[in-house]
C-alpha cells in the first residue's frame, strides 16, 4: 500500500460507509456523546473567561483592545477544535479497535485499512464540529448579554475550520491508538502532548515567543493558527495570515500522519 | 464436477522468519465444504487470511473465479463473505442493524436489502430479535448472527473460521444446519474446525495442514486411512499387559502409538490386528476405524506436543 493510496483514501466511498457507521452509533447516543464533553470548554469559558476577566485588563490584539473574555472566547474555539478530534481517534478509536473489534469486522469486507483510517479521521474532525458548533453558540449567547465583543456573523465559519484542523489532529492521534499497548498508556499523548498543546497555544493567554525557533514552531502549530485564525475573524472579520498558516499547518500534519498512522495500524491490526 | 471458484497455489507465508504456511495449495467448488484441519498453530486461520485478503501472502497465486486476486481485489472482496472466530458484531446497533451497517460496506450495493435481511432475520431464527441489542443474544445466537452478517451481501465463497467453537452440542448441530444449507444454496465454503465430527460430516473435501504445510487431502475417510490406515487398536490403561503391547507393536514398527490419559491408540494393519490378537489372547482391547482424533495425535505427536 503506497503513501498515495493512504492519503487519496479519503475520498473513497469505503472511508464514508465508515464515517457513516460512526456518525449513526452517534446519533443513536447524542445526549451522552454530546453534552457532557461539549459542556467542558463552556465550563472553562465561564471560569476563565468570565471569571479571570475581573481581574484582567483588556488586551491588546493586532492594536485593539479587547476584554479576556473575548480573548478567550476564540480560544475555546481552538481548545475545542483540538481536544474533541484527538480524544475521539485517541479513546474512541482505540476502543473500537481494541476491545469491540469493530475495525476486524469492517476488514472482512470490501473496506481497506486506509479507509478504517480516514474514517475515523473524517469522524473525528466531524466531531470536533459538532462541539465547536455548541461552543459557538454559548459565545452567541454570551455576545449578545454583553460579556464577550465579537462578530456573530462568523461564528459560522468556526466549525469548518475546526474540521480543517480536526483532520490533523485526527490523523496525529492515531498513530499513539496504533502503538500504545493498553489503554492506560493514552495518558502519555494525553497529558504530555494534548493538555499543553491545548493551553499554549494563544488559547487562553497570548505567547509571544523570542526565540526564532519558538517562532518558527508556533506557525507549524495547527492549534496556534486556529486559535489566531478563530479569534482575527471574530474581532476583526478578518483571519490575517492564519487561514493560509492553518491550511499549512494541518497539511504539514495530515499528511505524514496519516501515511505513518496507516502503516502503524497495519501492523497492529492486520500484523503486517 | 463444476470448476472450482476459488483457486490458491503455491502459498506462503512467514511471520519473523518462520514459514507458517509452505506452498499451500487448494480449490473450492460451488456447493462444496472444504474443510481445513490441523493441530493448533498449523496455520489454519493464516491461510484463510491470505484467502479473503486480510493479509497478503509473501508468495503464491489465488484466484476467484479465475480472477487474480491482487490485480481484481475490490471485485473479489464483494464475492467473499467471512465469518471470524472472534466476535466482531457492533453492540452498537440492533441485530437487524448489524445486516444494514454490513451491508454498507459492499459495491455494488446490495439489491433489495430490506427483503434481504429480513429474510435473513427469518431463515436464522433472528426475527424475534431484531429490534434488540446483540447482548441479549445466547452464544449459539450470536454465532447464527455472525453467520448471517456474512453472506448478506450474497457472497459466491465463504469463509468460516471455527463457527461453532464454544457452542453447546444443540447449537452446534443448528449451526450445521445452517452451514449445510448454505452449501445447498451454491456457496463454496471453506471452514476451519478443531471438531473432529464436524469435519468429518460436512466436508466435502478434507485439507490436513500440519505446520503449514499439506500433509494430506482428499475425501475425510479417505484422508484418514492414508495417514492412519484402516484400524486402530485401544488398549485401556488398567489392562495388566498394556507396557508389554505397547513394546510388541513396537517392535513390529508401529511408530505412531500415542497415550492419552494412560490409553494407548495405535493404527495397525490387518496382519499386525491378526497378530496381536494370537499374541495376546487374554487382553482387553478395542478395535476401531481411525478417526480424525487419531489425526491429530499422530500430527502433534509428530510436532513434540503428545509424547
Amino acid at each position: 500500500m503506497s503513501a498515495a493510496e493512504s492519503l487519496t483514501a479519503a475520498f473513497h466511498w469505503q472511508s464514508w460507509a465508515v464515517f457513516r457507521r460512526n456518525a449513526l452509533v452517534f446519533l443513536r447516543n447524542w445526549r451522552t456523546a454530546v453534552i457532557p464533553p461539549a459542556m467542558e470548554p463552556v465550563i472553562f469559558f465561564v471560569a476563565f473567561g468570565i471569571g479571570f476577566s475581573g481581574y484582567i485588563e483588556d488586551l491588546d490584539y493586532r492594536g485593539a483592545q479587547m476584554n479576556y473574555a473575548t480573548y478567550v472566547a476564540a480560544g475555546l474555539i481552538a481548545y475545542t477544535g483540538f481536544g474533541t478530534p484527538y480524544y475521539e481517534a485517541l479513546y474512541a478509536a482505540y476502543v473500537r479497535m481494541f476491545y469491540q473489534k469493530t475495525w476486524d469486522g469492517i476488514l472482512a469486507t470490501q473496506v481497506e485499512l486506509p479507509s478504517v483510517v480516514w474514517g475515523e479521521i473524517l469522524w473525528a474532525a466531524v466531531r470536533g464540529m459538532v462541539n465547536i458548533s455548541i461552543v459557538c453558540s454559548v459565545i452567541a449567547v454570551f455576545d449578545v448579554i454583553g460579556v464577550v465583543d465579537v462578530k456573530v456573523a462568523f461564528l459560522v465559519f468556526m466549525p469548518f475550520l475546526g474540521f480543517i484542523a480536526g483532520c490533523a489532529f485526527a490523523s496525529f492521534a492515531l498513530i499513539f491508538t496504533a502503538i500504545v499497548p493498553a489503554i492506560d498508556h493514552m495518558n502519555y499523548p494525553v497529558f504530555l502532548i494534548g493538555w499543553p498543546l491545548s493551553l499554549v497555544s494563544n488559547t487562553f493567554f497570548p505567547i509571544d515567543p523570542q526565540s526564532v525557533v519558538l517562532r518558527a514552531l508556533w506557525q507549524i502549530n495547527p492549534v496556534y493558527q486556529l486559535a489566531e485564525a478563530a479569534r482575527g475573524l471574530l474581532v476583526f472579520g478578518d483571519p490575517g495570515p492564519h487561514l493560509v498558516g492553518l491550511l499549512g499547518s494541518t497539511l504539514l500534519f495530515l499528511v505524514p500522519c496519516t501515511v505513518l498512522s496507516t502503516r502503524l495500524t497495519r501492523r497492529r491490526v492486520l500484523g503486517e | 464436477m463444476t470448476s472450482a471458484i476459488l483457486e490458491a497455489r503455491g502459498l506462503t507465508k512467514s511471520y519473523g522468519g518462520r514459514v507458517v504456511v509452505d506452498h499451500l495449495n487448494l480449490d473450492c467448488r460451488p456447493g462444496s465444504v472444504l474443510g481445513l484441519l490441523g493441530p493448533n498453530g498449523a496455520g489454519k486461520t493464516t491461510t484463510l487470511r491470505m484467502l479473503y485478503g486480510f493479509v497478503p501472502p509473501d508468495e503464491g497465486a489465488i484466484s476467484y473465479e479465475g480472477m487474480e486476486f491482487s490485480k481484481h481485489r475490490s471485485e473479489a472482496k464483494r464475492m467473499i463473505g467471512v465469518c471470524t472466530q472472534e466476535d466482531s458484531l457492533d453492540y452498537d446497533f440492533t441485530v437487524a442493524q448489524n445486516l444494514f451497517i454490513y451491508a454498507s460496506y459492499f459495491r455494488p450495493r446490495v439489491e433489495n436489502l430490506d427483503r434481504r435481511v429480513a429474510e435473513l432475520l427469518a431463515r436464522f431464527e433472528l426475527t424475534p430479535y431484531a429490534d434488540a441489542s446483540p447482548h441479549v443474544l445466547s452464544g449459539g445466537f450470536v454465532r447464527r448472527l455472525l453467520i448471517a452478517r456474512s453472506i448478506v451481501h450474497r457472497p459466491r465463497v465463504l469463509f468460516l473460521d471455527e463457527p461453532t467453537t464454544g457452542l453447546d452440542p444443540s447449537a452446534r448441530l443448528d449451526a450445521w444446519e445452517l452451514i449445510d444449507g448454505m452449501r445447498s444454496d451454491g456457496l463454496a465454503i471453506v471452514l476451519t474446525t478443531h471438531y473432529m465430527d464436524e469435519a468429518e460430516r460436512l466436508s466435502d473435501e478434507l485439507l490436513v495442514v500440519h505446520e503449514g504445510r499439506d500433509v494430506a487431502h482428499g475425501e475425510p475417510h479417505r484422508v484418514i486411512g492414508d495417514l492412519l490406515g484402516d484400524h486402530v487398536v485401544v488398549i485401556p490403561r488398567h489392562e495388566p499387559a498394556r507396557d508389554r503391547i505397547e513394546t510388541w507393536l513396537q517392535s513390529r514398527g508401529a511408530q505412531q502409538v500415542a497415550t492419552v490419559l494412560g490409553e494407548l491408540r495405535v493404527p495397525v494393519s490387518k496382519d499386525d490386528l491378526l497378530a496381536l490378537s494370537a499374541e495376546f489372547e487374554g487382553a482387553t482391547w478395542q478395535v476401531r476405524p481411525p478417526n480424525l482424533d487419531d489425526l491429530f495425535i499422530a500430527l502433534a505427536r509428530r510436532n513434540g506436543r503428545i509424547r
